[in-house]
């Protein structure tokens, strides 16, 4: 029955968007992206939006990495794409380059912008305009075994203090059992993601009012000490690890608590990738910890556009995918990491789902999300470097705190 | 006459047009963009002649990188030779042919591997939780050893694979080497009653003295060529512990900063060091 009824609402949506749109593209759209499964299901409806706009759609997929590589390449050269799937870590690049333009204008208002996450439409936007629609994203959460905390007779933490004295008292790797999972892998987006709300939380900027470069303070000194100490508590392989290996000890019931990216939320509630669904809960990241916001998404491109009825149809590609409609195919679908709109997280088939504790973490946490990243095309090489750095102390090749920021100051100044 | 003179250019000309478009061109490029200051984020490049190659030699990531390399070069190349050279020996010693036919089919599975799964694979088998490498530490001692998370131990469990793949292959190459050996310098060594490691430290091993240099500069381009392994399996680190010469010129160029002029001018290095130094070695062991 409620299958029934989500069906026959998709296809009075659909049927209802159709009606409004005139055929507005020309030819069949090209789509750099990286892969999703969200995006192999939207593959099956390509009929829908040739039927919607006149046109099809192609997608060429890459790994995260390459598809960076391959975009920057392509945006700054030839333009072969039409829509760029573009992230936090790069939007900056992309936006001051001039190879995406901003999606005003050219988002259809039917399709409901301000329905995305706000805190995936903080990360979104650039200089005061949005660039891209989120696939995947969100802040933080604040994830735990509640039989391990039960049994311990702890209460669920809500400051980092707590957290921390959590995490030393439910690890016992006599047992299996390690107090948390944190990320040391080299990378902006690896280690110093999980290092940035610690930074934020201590008072840390990376830049001050006049735009000098603030980060070698004693926020960033404190921060890093506190990062490092509490590695004494990660599970093994989590040193070199990322969010692939530090969410699956979680996943597979080898620690305690984590804080990590939302979408391990629902990941976790998911029987077919979590060993401890039945045992789980979510809130917010304990205070004063601010979520590290990110986003994925589609941008349209300016260079394979170059006339508005074209940024037009790219604008069209953009909101479709991304839509209500595809959003409730993907939940249907079971596809819990790439749910990006708050009707969604409130909705009663997202409650039925993952259960009203996660809709009501997600919809609480996005008031916690902030930017933490420096916004600023040279995010990815200074990130980067830090990265290199953090890892270093983190395995214990370096112990110099102090040293490797100073390092990194060298190095930022050269930028 | 003059048709005679011209046949082999008529020959050699398809195969030397496919030569020009498929090397020649890219190096050309490569070469011509080092000498610029291209990145990806701008449209616009000058010229700034030899200014990334003097770059390069104050860049301790680079000079790191350069060092890495070179350990890995000779880490990887003597183990693959070690290990090729002892199991060619001990098959042709103690293996009939109906074994030998078995093993050298076992060993060279490992080389057919795409290096990304290989990698994938053996990465895996080194979690310290969940690995199966890992699994008798655990099981004996209750540690769970994280081979990757140390300098040393990343470094030796990325150089393991890819010995695992390539040593196996060259025990392969080695035998049917030793195979091809006329037999009466080594029966008539036996009949002196030399011993087995006699045989072949004093006449099998020289006697195949040329094509093991050959394997030898094969396999050190081939270690020259480590990214995928070192990518999947450490990104590089602990910090820039495996980071290798190929390894930084992507980052620089990709990952981190779109500085495709100064990766192109450390792929040039590259370049010509490796042409120097094999054709170096080469023309000394012809000699």
């Amino acid at each position: 029955m409620k299958r029934t009824f989500a069906s026959a609402s998709i296809l009075a949506v659909l049927f209802s968007t159709a009606a409004w749109a005139e055929p507005i593209c020309n030819n069949d759209l090209r789509i750099l992206a990286q892969p999703r499964d969200g995006l192999t299901l939207l593959e099956e409806y390509v009929d829908e939006f040739e039927e919607l706009s006149g046109a099809g759609f192609e997608i060429d997929y890459l790994n995260e990495n390459d598809r960076r590589a391959k975009s920057q390449a392509d945006a700054s050269t030839v333009g072969s794409y039409d829509v760029y799937y573009v992230d936090e870590a790069n939007l900056p690049l992309f936006a001051s380059s001039g190879w995406i333009v901003p999606l005003d204008g050219y988002y259809p208002s039917e399709y409901d912008y301000e329905d995305f996450d706000a805190g995936m439409r903080t990360v979104a936007s650039y200089e005061g305009k949005q660039w891209f629609a989120p696939i995947q994203g969100g802040g933080d959460l604040l994830v735990w075994r509640t039989d391990l905390l039960e049994a311990a007779g702890i209460a669920p933490p809500t400051t980092w203090e707590e957290y921390t004295a959590a995490v030393a008292a439910l690890h016992d790797p006599s047992k299996g059992i390690y107090g948390v999972a944190l990320r040391g892998q080299r990378g902006s987006g690896a280690n110093v993601w999980r290092w940035l709300p610690l930074f934020a939380a201590n008072g840390g900027k990376w830049v001050d009012e006049s735009g000098a470069f603030a980060f070698n303070s004693e926020a960033a000194v404190k921060a890093t000490e506190e990062y490092l100490a509490l590695f004494k508590y990660s599970a093994p392989g989590t040193q070199t690890g990322s969010f692939d290996e530090s969410t699956g000890a979680f996943r597979s019931g080898k620690v305690a608590l984590i804080i990590e990216s939302a979408p391990l939320g629902a990941m976790s509630k998911d029987p077919s990738q979590s060993q401890v669904v039945d045992v789980v809960a979510f809130a917010p990241p304990p205070t004063p910890l601010p979520g590290s916001g990110y986003a994925h998404g589609f941008a349209i491109a300016s260079k394979a556009n170059p006339d508005d009825a074209e940024k037009a149809c790219a604008g069209l590609f953009v909101a479709w995918s991304t839509s209500k409609e595809q959003e409730a195919r993907r939940l249907a679908k079971g596809q819990p990491g790439e749910l990006t709109r708050k009707s969604t997280y409130e909705s009663p088939e997202y409650v039925a789902t993952f259960g009203e504790n996660l809709s009501v973490a997600m919809a609480a946490t996005g008031a916690k999300t902030e930017v933490l990243f420096w916004q600023d095309p040279r995010w990815q090489e200074l990130g980067n470097a830090w990265g290199i750095l953090l890892e270093e102390l983190i395995t214990g090749s370096r112990t110099d705190v102090k040293g490797a920021l100073n390092e990194l100051d060298t190095f930022a100044k050269s930028l | 006459m003059r048709q005679r003179t011209a046949l082999p250019y008529l020959f050699l000309g398809p195969a030397l047009v496919v030569l020009v478009i498929l090397a020649a061109v890219p190096t050309i490029y490569a070469v011509n963009i080092s000498l610029q200051n291209r990145t990806l984020s701008a449209p616009d490049a000058d010229y700034v002649w030899f200014a990334n190659y003097l770059r390069l030699f104050s860049d301790d990531r680079f000079l790191n990188a350069l060092w890495v390399s070179l350990k890995w070069e000779l880490l990887t190349v003597s183990a693959t030779m070690v290990v090729g050279i002892g199991l060619a020996l001990a098959m042709f010693e103690a293996a009939n042919a109906r074994w030998r036919a078995i093993l050298c089919l076992l060993f060279i599975i490992p080389v057919l591997l795409p290096r990304v799964c290989a990698a994938f694979v053996w990465k895996f088998s080194f979690h310290p939780l969940y690995g199966a490498t890992t699994w008798p530490v655990r099981a004996l001692t209750g540690e769970t050893p994280d081979l990757l998370a140390t300098p040393w131990g990343a470094m030796l469990a990325v150089a393991f694979v890819d010995v695992w793949q390539w040593g196996l292959f060259f025990a392969v190459i080695i035998l049917k080497l030793l195979e091809s050996l006329p037999p009466q310098p080594i029966e008539a060594a036996r009949i002196d009653r030399a011993k087995g490691w006699e045989i072949h430290s004093f006449i099998t091993l020289p006697m195949l003295k040329l094509p093991l240099i050959s394997l030898v500069l094969v396999k050190a381009i081939e270690s020259l060529r480590s990214f995928d392994l070192v990518y999947v399996m450490t990104r590089g680190g602990p910090g820039i512990s495996t980071e290798t010469l190929d390894m930084y010129a992507y980052s620089q160029g990709f990952i981190e900063a779109g500085n495709i002029s100064y990766a192109s001018s450390m792929a040039v290095i590259m370049m010509v060091l490796t042409v120097v130094m094999f054709t170096t070695i080469w023309k000394r062991v012809q000699k």
